[in-house]
């Protein structure tokens, strides 16, 4: 678990940490790959929220770089296959995400992120 | 033109029955619609005709709806069994093709009520004017003919067994098209074969109830904020959705063992690869980075009688003293199996509702659902406490009572009516508005304890 696409979605909420808290960036991951059923529908109409960006450099940290720097016109078959892959498929188990601004460690253990905020961090 | 179909409800939950109908209407792009006199459309009764354009339609509905026991292509109805007969041969259109050749098996029975044998017999031989001359077939028909006597509830006036035999108030005739075939799925999801369930996990049938309150279905991406054991997820993800959870309390959703107990139990039911994610946060402090993700948001918010609900942040703030030994504890490291647990307060559940309600407003895309289910306190609720609860673009479309005496719990599914953006709720209680209207779910938790006493009324004292 934390799916690329869940990660695409998670910024830091630390207090006062409202610019630069995107992407959290990854550390010391263990990753597995699972299987999940293809459904093109669900990702075009996804794609809006998606920060592709974020998406391209966190597949390609976990070694995957089968999506293009710049989101393609055309969505062929291939292209969304590989989004597919990417945005589902890899499944992040163990590490940490931690906040390019404030530098918060958010840790995952057993695929599940702990994105609980401290006493001070709330405010 | 419409075509007349018999729907045969299960006897439970008969608020949720119309409800349930619509959103699976909705969510296969069709209409329907109920018999035209009040007395017909009350969901109390267990024999409803609906109007639909198509056979298929009425197939979906008995495949997707949990409380439908079986759908009849209508043929008659009445108060008495002439009235019966007579509108029985006005439809001869929709039954005249199985006169000649088809096996069939007629049905009699009645609801709150036992029809002797003999008077059993005695209805089949009155549809003999119908003239079908295939056989008679008991084990394997090819059409089965039921005939339903509906009665008005009697329990507990003694009577002798068969008294009142006849004195129905309405009697249907029909050709069945199709057994429910979701009613099956409330054993499937039977909380007890389980692996992995809570003390506050929710029993299936009315879990299965609100994945249709979401109009579930493959593509779909529904997000929990309490997720607790997964409860909600279960048949959400069996229709074919994508389903997000998130906790305060990442014990719940994990247990005891290396893989997370909410995967162990989607895997039992095969649907782990649409466990999208679950996350441990508290949802007033939520890292989400953008509104408009989610079809649906569906969730039993914790109301405090088995779990209280809590949120981040102490009960009484710290003074400088304590805070900079806190500050002082929190920057000295610590090994990875002391994690470290930030204090938690309670979360009024008035207050938590409306939070809900905004912050549903702001993750949900144009016409997606809120499903949530809030308890109140029966004698006090009025309808205006779910309208407190809304904000612009929001709007109820349903509110179902689970009724358990001195309190209830009401399944409510709110719209959101616009594409309008909304910037994620402030979470802030002393910014609400304040309001007069004190709602019947307000401090539910304590009412709950003192067993609904009125103001001024003894409170038993427990030992």
């Amino acid at each position: 678990m934390v799916r690329l696409i869940t990660h695409n979605l998670l910024a830091c909420h630390v207090k006062g940490c409202n610019s630069n808290n995107f992407p959290l960036e990854f550390k010391d991951v263990q990753i597995e790959l699972r299987e999940a059923e293809f459904n093109p529908d669900f990702l075009k109409g996804f794609m809006p929220k998606l920060e592709w960006k974020a998406l391209v450099d966190a597949a390609r940290q976990l070694g995957d770089t089968s999506l293009p720097l710049e989101l393609p016109e055309m969505l062929d078959d291939d292209f969304l296959k590989n989004l597919h892959h990417v945005l589902l498929e890899i499944h992040v188990e163990e590490g940490t995400m931690t906040c390019p601004n404030c530098k918060h460690e958010y840790p995952i253990l057993n695929g599940i992120p702990n994105m609980l905020l401290a006493e001070h961090e709330i405010g | 033109m419409a075509l007349k179909y018999l729907i045969v409800f299960a006897q439970v939950h008969h608020e949720f029955r119309i409800p349930e109908l619509r959103s699976i209407a909705e969510l296969h792009g069709f209409t329907f619609s109920l018999p035209p006199s009040p007395e017909d459309q009350d969901p109390t009764r267990p024999y409803m005709v609906l109007d639909l354009d198509e056979e298929e339609h009425a197939l979906i509905l008995a495949r997707r709806c949990i409380l439908i026991k079986s759908v009849y292509e209508f043929y008659g109805q009445g108060s008495t069994y002439e009235e019966l007969h007579a509108s029985n041969r006005k439809n001869q259109a929709r039954w005249a093709r199985y006169v000649t050749d088809t096996s069939f098996r007629f049905i009699v029975t009645a609801y709150n009520h036992k029809i002797p044998q003999a008077r059993q017999s005695e209805v089949v031989e009155s549809f003999s004017y119908m003239g079908f001359l295939g056989k008679i077939d008991m084990k394997n028909p090819e059409i089965l003919l039921g005939c339903f006597e509906e009665y008005t509830d009697r329990s507990g006036i003694t009577r002798s067994k068969h008294e009142g035999d006849g004195q129905f108030r309405q009697v249907y005739f029909g050709r069945l098209l199709e057994e429910g075939s979701a009613r099956a799925l409330v054993g499937k999801f039977n909380v007890k074969k389980r692996v992995y369930y809570g003390n506050t996990s929710m029993e299936s049938e009315i879990s299965l109830l609100m994945a249709n309150q979401t109009l579930a279905c493959p593509g779909k991406l529904i997000y929990d904020p309490f997720m607790g054991t997964g409860s909600t997820a279960y048949p959400t993800m069996h229709f074919g959705a994508f389903m997000f959870g998130s906790d305060i309390d990442g014990r719940q959703m994990r247990g005891k063992e290396k893989v997370p107990g909410v995967i162990r139990a989607a895997k039992q039911y095969g649907t782990a690869s649409r466990m999208m994610d679950i996350c441990t946060f508290d949802v007033t402090r939520n890292p989400w980075r953008c509104g408009g993700l989610f079809d649906a948001i569906v969730t039993d918010p914790p109301y405090g009688v088995r779990a209280g609900a809590k949120r981040l942040g102490r009960k009484k703030e710290l003074s400088e003293a304590q805070l900079a030994l806190y500050m002082e504890y929190r920057n000295k490291p610590r090994s990875d199996d002391q994690p470290y647990f930030p204090p938690t307060k309670p979360y009024e559940l008035s207050s938590l509702a409306v939070d809900l309600v905004l912050l549903a407003r702001y993750l949900l895309k144009p016409n997606g659902r809120l499903v949530f289910f809030l308890p109140t306190v029966t004698e006090e609720y009025e309808e205006v406490d779910i309208h407190l609860m809304l904000c612009e673009g929001m709007e109820v479309i349903a509110n179902s009572l689970q009724d358990f005496g001195s309190w209830g719990r009401r399944l409510v599914t709110i719209r959101k009516n616009t594409d309008r953006e909304y910037p994620p709720p402030s979470f802030d209680q002393e910014l609400q508005a304040p309001s007069t209207h004190i709602p019947a779910h307000k401090d539910f938790r304590e009412k709950y304890f003192q067993g609904f006493k009125k103001e001024g009324e003894d409170v038993p004292v427990l030992e």
